[in-house]
């Protein structure tokens, strides 16, 4: 099962026509997928939880997105990228440790990390380090798209199948 | 002591087994589990349990660098290997060692000395115990010199290389040619060296085997024999102690064989000195040592009142024995049957999948070692061993009598286990009485008359 049960393309059409939208809350659920999409302070029911952790109390009024699935929920995406160039293309895909180590997220101590939060990779594009005694071994996204989030921090031990990155799939360059 | 965490590098009954003795001892562990095995008794015990690898043991169960770096990061200050695995690889134990890890078990160099069929008869010579008349040959010519020794029916198997791989039995001194010379080529190719192993075949043996303990500061102790005879292909399926089969001057020569051989090699940890025994001539031969805890040792441990677990954990940490040889007296007698997920009506093909049924049976005097839940789904990678059934008694009687309750009113469901094969075991005569040798359970299947 891919990490986020929500099709990101609906999503992000949802978003765009709300943006010009007259509305302060606005619910849609869709099988185990809820979606709950606020403009302004949150209700005082539903403070606390996830909702509070990403939202903005304040005006200016943006668009504060829930989303709720049995996967874990993105980072709000910041592209680098134009949008025009990085359409979302379904699900997010998870790239999960392929043995037991230690995650790297630089080549080297003192080095840039390998990608950050934002950054647009391809499907070969090297995205941490995973070392089993002395041994490094490059692990790559396995997808064209954009990191949404990280999951492991530099010298954690990783289990075999951990995961470590989500990324949004979109048309490769 | 210091350790405060342990890495268990293994699976199953023994991983719970191990768990429990280091909860007693106020010790955390870290358990190494394969991705089939996230669900397991064991990772629900442990302290922690971290995935080291696929199903497959030789990425997770074998696979040393991912143990070694797994026990390392979760600062784990000794790993103990259990029984099968990598419990007697001598470079594993070394990899720990390199790394600062206590290995829980024998030396390297004990290991290397024990893990190989010719040093390990070289040594057991070396110290005065009897080894079956046989030994090594690099030519026809020399092999039939040596038959006439070692006398007929004799096994022919590869020198190096372990295993059943090869091995061919020869009833006849007219049949020695043929089987000389094709396990003399299969072990070139498949070993790199020819030799030939040339063995006295016994027919009517039992397996006896004596339990040794010693620490890092040259004590030794042995802790009474058992005895296995009742094997499936070498399988054992009831293990006892003590052994009813020895009168009371071949069970000390039985004793002080196995001290010379820890003696000898200043044995560390907790190891088993296996023998086989004529009860028609009364001789008793060496076979091998099994440096690790084996997969009987309750039997032992009933008997004994130690707990060997905690002891083997005690002296890999550097604590001298705390028991003398004066202090081990046996009590009472212990049979141990092994549950296992094989159905006996189909040659003991193993049977996993979902346990939807588990209620092992509250008996006094009945300890169950085992990693069975309801819900459990047992997986195809791996032994068959679903439960360890011990039963004490007074006397041997006593101990079969619980034995058999315990069978007859576990209930299990879900897959097909040999427990009518145990149940039948029980009430045939020849088991009652203990005549069993280690071929007997085999021919009992090739004639029909078990399952």
């Amino acid at each position: 099962m891919s990490a986020l049960n929500i099709d990101l393309e609906e999503l992000a059409a949802v978003v765009r026509l709300l943006k010009e939208a007259d509305f302060s809350e606005f619910r849609y659920t869709k099988g185990d997928v809820s979606l709950v999409v606020r403009r302004g302070e949150l209700p005082a029911e539903s403070s606390g939880g996830e909702a509070a952790a990403t939202a903005a109390p304040t005006p200016p009024p943006a668009p504060t997105i829930v989303a709720r699935t049995t996967a874990p929920k993105p980072s709000a995406p910041a592209p680098r990228a134009s949008e025009s160039e990085s359409i979302p293309r379904g699900p997010s895909s998870t790239v999960h440790a392929p043995l037991l180590g230690s995650f790297y997220a630089t080549p080297k101590p003192g080095e840039p990390p390998f990608v950050r939060l934002g950054d647009r990779v391809e499907a070969d594009t090297v995205v941490c380090i995973i070392e089993v005694m002395k041994l490094m071994n490059s692990v790559v996204a396995g997808v064209a798209g954009i990191v949404i989030a990280v999951h492991a921090s530099d010298g954690d031990l990783v289990e075999h199948g951990q995961a470590l990155f989500t990324i949004q799939p979109v048309e490769p360059l | 002591m210091s350790a405060r965490r342990i890495f268990v590098a293994n699976r199953g009954e023994i991983a719970v087994r191990v768990i429990d003795a280091c909860q007693r001892l106020g010790i955390e562990t870290v358990l190494g589990v394969s991705a089939a095995d996230k669900q397991t008794l064991g990772a629900m015990r442990a302290t922690r349990a971290v995935t080291l690898g696929g199903a497959r043991s030789t990425e997770s169960y074998l696979n040393q660098p991912a143990i070694v770096h797994a026990a390392m990061s979760t600062g784990c200050a000794a790993v103990h290997p259990g029984y099968g695995f990598l419990s007697e690889r001598a470079d594993f134990a070394r990899l720990c060692e390199e790394n600062g890890l206590i290995f829980i078990g024998a030396t390297p160099e004990q290991l290397e000395t024990l893990g190989d069929k010719l040093s390990a008869r070289a040594f057991a010579q070396s110290v005065g115990v009897p080894v079956s008349p046989g030994g090594p040959t690099k030519t026809l010519d020399e092999a039939k010199a040596l038959a006439i020794e070692v006398g007929y029916p004799l096994l022919v198997k590869a020198a190096f290389g372990g295993g059943g791989r090869g091995m061919k039995l020869v009833e006849r001194a007219d049949d020695l040619n043929e089987a000389w010379s094709v396990a003399s080529s299969e072990a070139a190719s498949s070993f790199g060296d020819g030799t030939v192993f040339l063995e006295r075949f016994v027919r009517a043996a039992k397996h006896i085997e004596v339990q040794i303990l010693g620490d890092r500061h040259g004590g030794c102790l042995q802790l009474g024999e058992r005895e296995c005879s009742l094997q499936f292909r070498y399988q054992k399926i009831l293990e006892e102690a003590p052994s009813s089969s020895l009168n009371a001057a071949d069970r000390e020569k039985l004793h002080s064989y196995a001290l010379r051989i820890a003696n000898g090699l200043k044995y560390q940890g907790l190891g088993t000195v296996e023998f086989l025994y004529d009860v028609a001539k009364r001789d008793i031969w060496f076979l091998e040592v099994n440096p690790r805890v084996q997969v009987e040792h309750p039997v032992t441990e009933a008997v004994t009142g130690v707990d060997l677990v905690r002891e083997q954990i005690l002296v890999a940490f550097g604590e001298p024995l705390r028991l003398a040889q004066s202090d081990i007296r046996l009590e009472g007698h212990a049979v141990e049957l092994r549950l296992t997920a094989q159905n006996p009506a189909n040659g003991l093909k193993p049977s996993p999948g979902r346990l939807t049924k588990w209620r092992p049976s509250p008996i006094g005097g009945v300890r169950w070692d085992s990693h069975m839940y309801e819900g459990y789904l047992f997986p195809p990678y791996y032994d068959a061993l679903m439960a360890k059934i011990i039963a004490f008694g007074q006397n041997r009687e006593t101990a079969l009598l619980r034995a058999g309750q315990a069978v007859d009113r576990l209930e299990v469901a879900g897959p097909i286990t040999n427990a009518t094969l145990l149940k039948q075991l029980l009430a045939t005569q020849a088991v009652i009485e203990n005549s069993v040798t280690t071929q007997w359970l085999e021919e009992q299947f090739a004639r029909g008359a078990l399952p």
